[in-house]
């Protein structure tokens, strides 16, 4: 147990669960810094992500005579997924959160916990409660799992280095994306000051769409990754992941993207490191614990900063 | 004065409501003479059962089962019970909640199910209060049988015969030295892993207990924990979809511990070839009687059925048997019907076994089986 490589392994563990939660957290973080609203709805658009990235990959011969080479499959799944949570998030938006904005904070929030319940329900009802799975060990022959890094004891699989690689590219362009575009400058024009920025000649109610859009489909594109490493997809599963990524999100600093990318991979981590070098019995009282303590000591998150009013 | 008129008033009016609301409520519950010749009319028996869910391949498999068995009966003896399904996704709530629905129902004598020992232990004291006689084809427990639900009873053993057979397989047939014994948090499986533990342990091997809890997803980390001088990975699991996982994680980091299945991963889920597991009832072809019963359940619900199915056919056949003897005299009560369940004495069953129950519903001469999974998904008896 006390050995590099049980070290190292068990940082893998926890660095791609880590990247879904942190893909996850992100969507949080950015409603809430443009809207000041916790949309509870998200873990629900990241399960609907999971069963659209299953639906691709049924479509597509499924995971034992695939149509197409995984190098092709993958992207596709991806995209679709991405694509139709974006959308969600979107519709989401219009109908369950626009008509509010202007209502006493607590409707938003309602309105969010009772589209998460519409979501989780529809789901079974169209879904049913039965467990769907992508059943990649069986894709190409388990390539997936069985290609990678393995140095002795140490084993990391191809399906958790696309993972870990593909969340750093996806926050990568987020972080481009806010900092150096014109409707990036936007998004944190209005996340500073929606009143002024509005003023300035910014249509917030596009920026309110984009945001929306993008933090969805990251939930979409964690929602994949999910199924293609832990298999499993079910009209349940966005309750939990939803939970911790929301706990991600306010333990890197509710409303921050970094924030959010780094509470995600805190989050992962601890949940590995506790489960490795303790118990997993523990490890939700450990990461519900680091909340706790993260709240005490920087109530405003990790990388989270004060709001200041000018009196 | 005025007020105490008032207030005197308005304290008749409630209670001449209320005593209404009990006159109707009581001229409309049957009595229980007329609740016994329903139940013999409308001939229900309850199938409480995971339908939906992580686990609905059980819950299907054991209420086709029981429902082919209730039919076979139907034809061979001129009566007409039939099935009313509840589905508890496994879940102890859901299936107090199904199981209040079913108590309630006075004309509803029996229940098959539930499925899961928690859930049995979660309508245990409902069942026990409302007398309702229920037999479980696989609860497995041991706690089910102490007296605190004397209403309960079920065909196969239970986990101090599944605890002993399977830690003795290991250490006779595994040459095990080292165990690593992961629990899903459920009273099936803690019990199930206390016990294997305990005769693991008295016979030198060293054991490493872990826990975790069924909703998890990712078994990654806890993977990582097993050592390379491990022999055997033992999961008492409920789940066989998450022992799946589990399996195909420890391929994935490259152990190469032997796997080793309780009850719960005897599935078409979990097909890890090499793994073993162990059963309550063993494959049923070739066994004497079973070749026209799996003939007429293959046309009629297909081929895919593992060992969950049969033990609810036999469940089936028992309340039939308790029921048509029950309603003789053209009604039956569930304090009969428990009699009646207890004093059965099925020979030779599908099963392989004699099914006669003890004083507590515990089955009489009850055994576990192990398999060991083979490439083309085939499980083999090697215990």
């Amino acid at each position: 147990m006390w050995t590099w490589d049980f070290f190292v392994q068990e940082l893998v563990n926890g660095l791609t669960l880590g990247s879904v939660y942190a893909l996850i957290a992100l969507g949080y973080s950015m409603v809430y810094g443009i809207l000041k609203l916790l949309n509870f709805a998200h873990g629900e658009v990241y399960m609907i992500g999971a069963f659209v990235g299953y639906g691709v990959l049924t479509v597509c011969g499924g995971a034992v005579s695939p149509m197409f080479p995984i190098y092709l499959l993958l992207p596709f799944m991806f995209l679709a997924a991405m694509i139709g949570a974006g959308v969600l998030g979107v519709v989401i938006e219009r109908f369950a959160y626009r008509p509010l904005r202007a209502a006493p904070r607590i409707a938003p929030l309602i309105s969010a916990l009772g589209v998460s319940f519409f979501l989780q329900n529809s789901a079974l009802l169209l879904f049913s409660a039965d467990f769907r799975s992508y059943n990649t060990f069986e894709l190409s022959g388990g390539e997936l799992f069985v290609k990678g890094i393995h140095w002795g004891a140490l084993n990391i699989s191809l399906i958790r280095i696309i993972v870990i690689v593909t969340t750093v590219g996806l926050m990568a362009l987020l972080t481009i994306f806010v900092n150096w575009t014109r409707l990036g400058k936007a998004m944190r024009a209005t996340a500073y000051d929606r009143e002024a920025a509005a003023m300035m000649g910014i249509d917030v109610d596009r920026v309110i769409v984009v945001a929306f859009f993008i933090g969805s489909a990251l939930a979409g594109a964690a929602g994949v990754m999910v199924g293609l490493v832990f298999q499993r997809v079910y009209h349940f599963m966005g309750f939990t992941a939803g939970l911790k990524g929301f706990t991600a999100a306010v333990i890197g600093g509710i409303g921050s993207i970094p924030g959010a990318m780094l509470g995600g991979l805190v989050i992962g981590l601890a949940e590995a490191f506790a489960t490795g070098y303790l118990s997993s019995t523990f490890y939700d009282l450990i990461v519900f614990g680091l909340l706790i303590a993260v709240l005490i000591v920087r109530p405003t998150g990790l990388l989270g900063k004060a709001d200041i009013k000018k009196v | 004065m005025k007020k105490a008129l008032a207030l005197g008033t308005i304290v008749a009016a409630v209670a001449a409501t209320a005593a209404s609301a009990m006159t109707r409520a009581s001229s409309s519950q049957p009595t229980a003479s007329a609740a016994g010749f329903a139940a013999c009319t409308s001939g229900q028996i309850g199938f409480l059962g995971p339908l939906t869910g992580a686990v609905a391949f059980l819950g299907k498999e054991q209420g086709n089962w029981a429902k082919y068995a209730v039919d076979s009966f139907n034809k061979a003896n001129g009566t007409h019970f039939r099935i009313k399904n509840g589905d508890t996704q496994l879940n102890p709530k859901l299936a107090l909640t199904v199981g209040t629905k079913f108590a309630a129902d006075k004309s509803l004598l029996a229940t098959i199910g539930p499925a899961g020992s928690q859930e049995v232990i979660a309508v245990g004291k409902l069942f026990k209060r409302r007398g309702m006689p229920a037999i479980s084809s696989s609860a497995t427990n041991v706690v089910l049988v102490d007296g605190r639900y004397p209403t309960f009873s079920r065909v196969v053993g239970n986990d101090s015969v599944q605890g002993f057979t399977d830690a003795m397989f290991m250490i006779q047939k595994l040459k095990a030295k080292k165990v690593v014994i992961i629990d899903d948090q459920e009273a099936y499986s803690t019990g199930l892993a206390t016990r294997a533990s305990a005769v693991l342990r008295s016979h030198g091997v060293n054991v490493q207990r872990e826990s975790v809890n069924q909703k998890v997803t990712d078994f990654s980390s806890l993977v990582t924990k097993i050592g390379s001088d491990v022999n055997v990975v033992f999961l008492p699991w409920q789940v066989a979809a998450n022992g799946q996982l589990f399996a195909q994680q420890m391929k994935e980091q490259g152990k190469n511990a032997k796997i080793f299945g309780s009850d719960g991963l005897d599935s078409g889920d979990f097909t890890i070839t090499g793994a073993y597991v162990s059963s309550f009832a063993r494959d049923i072809h070739g066994l004497p009687g079973t070749k026209s019963v799996i003939a007429g359940y293959n046309k009629k619900y297909g081929t895919k059925w593992s060992t969950f199915g049969p033990p609810a056919y036999v469940a089936a056949q028992v309340i039939a048997t308790a029921y048509k003897a029950a309603c003789s005299d053209g009604k039956a009560s569930r304090a009969e019907l428990l009699k009646n369940i207890r004093a059965v004495n099925i020979p030779s069953s599908i099963l392989g076994l004699p099914i006669k129950f003890d004083k507590h519903g515990e089955l009489k001469g009850a055994k576990f089986y192990v398999s060991v999974i083979q490439s083309n998904g085939k499980h083999k008896l090697v215990g």
